[in-house]
């Protein structure tokens, strides 16, 4: 078994790799419940740190940034209203960065998975989990405030209609939406990239500023994530 | 007037056209009826506290943001509209922690995030519930797991202390604690591979450290090889994997006892809410019992002797775990029982029946009543003198019976 020799700071805020020995290199983040894990990865302690090792295959947030992403708008104290939270594999690090005194409101709609949420949000006191469907954001105004970044992966077909209403609900002036397109969900037919440029029309047309767009094969098959600033 | 009205969990605000704080109602903390109006929200009623707050105002004209709202203002005589993030709820969600604190809603803003968080679990368990079906009977079996779990915990400490005391026999005085025990032996093995850093990261004070390491210096034990001390290891990594299942299994109880029976577990938490489901079968059994029954459960044995032979029942079963009964008294407890079984069974059935979130209401009154008891019968009362008369129904019978064995 390969073993993790250091830790080291990434560019971005609050994201470590660790080096193993081998000289190969994986993401992870700082444990906010030190001693537990979320999906099975492993927990890391070095010099009385608790690091979780973040699987680029099972989170898309990890793939962009593996993939090169410029800016990650997900910083310490940051407020994130997360839509498509599932089992709180990705929502889990975000809490991780943002630290106590940011807030991760996580909408899900199936119970199912919200059964899991749940107990990963049991050890995360700034982890919010509401089983609600994103398509009425009205339903969970009343929980939640205006956020730093609207993150999005909901792999529906009107996603980007979605993200947009949702934007409009909660979404500060100049601040970030963040959004995993599954083009597969959207259109199976068409061209990933026709179909990602399509959604990126509807954004900008709504007033958005496209920073980025990235593929995240081979994380994620025909998926693209894409960084927008509202203005 | 025109206003923005504002709806959220902590209560309804009301601002102006240019954006200014009006007036506004704050919403109470219990989480049972935050829950219950924001779910009622949904379906288009408006926040009882935003109802409060219109009939202070009397606007002419409202703004809100959800549209299901509109109707019901309308019957009311209020001329209502429809506009998202408006001038009111943006400067109300921008700044959520500050008003809070401004409007005294909480004193500080963890207190206001850890009410949010409060909120919106229940919400989202609230949800579950009605998806939920037989979800009581996995919690029973995790909870019967923790038993059997807890009894080879037992049983392999003991073996792994008889085994490891061959090596390092002052251990066992040393440190009381299995798991302590278990983690000192897998992280170490062999006694003067012991180092006090090595301690201080497994959470032992500095003076116990020190005593175990003077005792791990002039230890009485025999010598043993690495190879004897890996088969130690394994029991003892055994043991520690078993804390570990343990510990997952109780998180896994307590977030389905609070999605399938929120009102008993707000009372008396959810391992010994578990514990109950357990003893009466299911859910809906515990429902259906009185709260004479729910009181001494766990104590059949007891109460049987105690019918058969005219004895004193037993004052509780089970719920003797409730931290009130069994640090008070002793001729108070008998009396804290019953009004937690009072209570008990009312939360019981509020959970199987209706699934309303009354829990918090139900503790208070409870407090109430404990509170009552003990200053009430803070006294123990004067031993009878008198011994009591048996009962002549059973003498009765006893002596048929003997009369009967005479023939």
């Amino acid at each position: 078994m390969s073993e993790v020799v250091k830790v080291e700071k990434t560019e971005f805020e609050n994201i470590y790799e660790c080096v193993y020995n081998d000289g190969t290199t994986r993401l992870c983040t700082k444990n906010l419940a030190p001693g537990h894990n979320v999906y099975g990865e492993k927990l890391i302690k070095i010099s009385g740190i608790e690091y979780r090792e973040w699987n680029s295959f099972r989170s898309k947030l990890a793939g962009a940034i593996q993939k090169g992403l410029k800016k990650n708008p997900i910083v310490r104290n940051s407020k994130v209203l997360y839509l498509g939270a599932a089992s709180g594999t990705t929502p889990s690090h975000v809490s991780d960065i943002v630290e106590m005194q940011g807030k991760v409101y996580a909408v899900e709609f199936s119970p199912r998975v919200v059964r899991e949420l749940i107990l990963v949000a049991q050890h995360r006191p700034n982890l919010f989990p509401i089983l609600a469907d994103a398509r009425f954001p009205q339903y969970y105004r009343a929980l939640v405030e205006d956020v730093d970044v609207l993150y999005v992966d909901i792999a529906q077909p009107d996603e980007t209609d979605i993200a947009i209403r949702n934007a409009e609900f909660f979404l500060k002036d100049n601040a970030y939406l963040m959004m995993a397109i599954k083009a597969r969900s959207i259109d199976v037919t068409k061209d990933p990239k026709e179909i990602y440029k399509a959604e990126v029309k509807k954004l900008e047309e709504k007033g958005f500023d496209i920073l980025e767009v990235i593929q995240l094969d081979p994380y994620d098959k025909d998926h693209a994530m894409v960084l927008a600033e509202l203005k | 007037m025109k206003i923005y009205l504002v709806e959220h969990a902590i209560g309804a605000f009301a601002y102006d056209e240019q954006g200014k704080l009006v007036d506004y109602v704050l919403n109470s903390k219990d989480l049972g009826k935050v829950v219950e109006a924001l779910i009622d929200n949904e379906k288009g009623m408006p926040l009882p506290s935003a109802k409060e707050l219109l009939s202070k105002l009397k606007p002419d004209e409202v703004v809100v943001e959800n549209e299901a709202e509109i109707p019901e203002l309308q019957k009311n005589g209020v001329k209502a509209s429809l506009e998202i993030h408006n001038i009111g709820s943006k400067a109300f969600r921008q700044s959520l922690p500050k008003i809070a604190l401004e409007t005294k809603f909480t004193s500080s803003e963890e207190e206001l995030y850890s009410f949010l968080y409060e909120v919106s679990f229940e919400y989202t368990r609230r949800k579950l519930r009605g998806a939920a079906s037989k979800r009581d009977l996995l919690a029973i079996q995790a909870i019967r797991a923790i038993d059997d779990i807890d009894k080879t915990i037992n049983l392999f400490s003991e073996r792994l202390r008889e085994w490891y005391s061959i090596h390092f026999p002052e251990l066992d005085n040393l440190i009381e604690d299995h798991e302590m025990y278990a983690n000192i032996v897998s992280k170490f093995g062999h006694r003067d591979e012991i180092t006090e850093e090595g301690l201080k990261e497994l959470g032992l004070s500095k003076e116990k450290s020190q005593r175990l390491l003077t005792a791990a210096k002039k230890s009485i034990g025999a010598d043993v090889t690495d190879v004897d001390i890996k088969s130690v290891r394994m029991l003892s990594d055994t043991i520690l994997e078993l804390y570990r299942i343990r510990r997952e299994l109780t998180d896994y109880i307590e977030s389905v006892m609070r999605e399938v029976a929120p009102n008993v577990t707000t009372l008396v938490g959810p391992t010994l809410g578990a514990r109950l489901l357990s003893l009466a079968g299911s859910l809906e059994d515990l429902a259906k019992m009185p709260a004479s029954t729910i009181q001494v459960l766990g104590a059949e044995k007891a109460l049987f002797r105690a019918l058969r032979k005219k004895g004193r029942p037993p004052k509780h079963g089970v719920i003797f775990q409730y931290p009130e009964i069994h640090t008070s008294p002793r001729w108070q407890r008998g009396k804290i029982a019953r009004a937690l079984a009072a209570k008990l069974a009312i939360a019981a059935r509020v959970d199987e029946f209706s699934g309303r979130f009354i829990g918090d209401r139900l503790n208070e009154e409870l407090k109430k009543r404990i509170e009552e008891i003990k200053t009430k019968y803070a006294q123990p009362p004067p031993k009878k003198v008198q011994e009591e008369q048996p009962k002549p129904k059973h003498k009765g019978k006893k002596e048929e019976k003997r009369k009967r064995k005479n023939k």
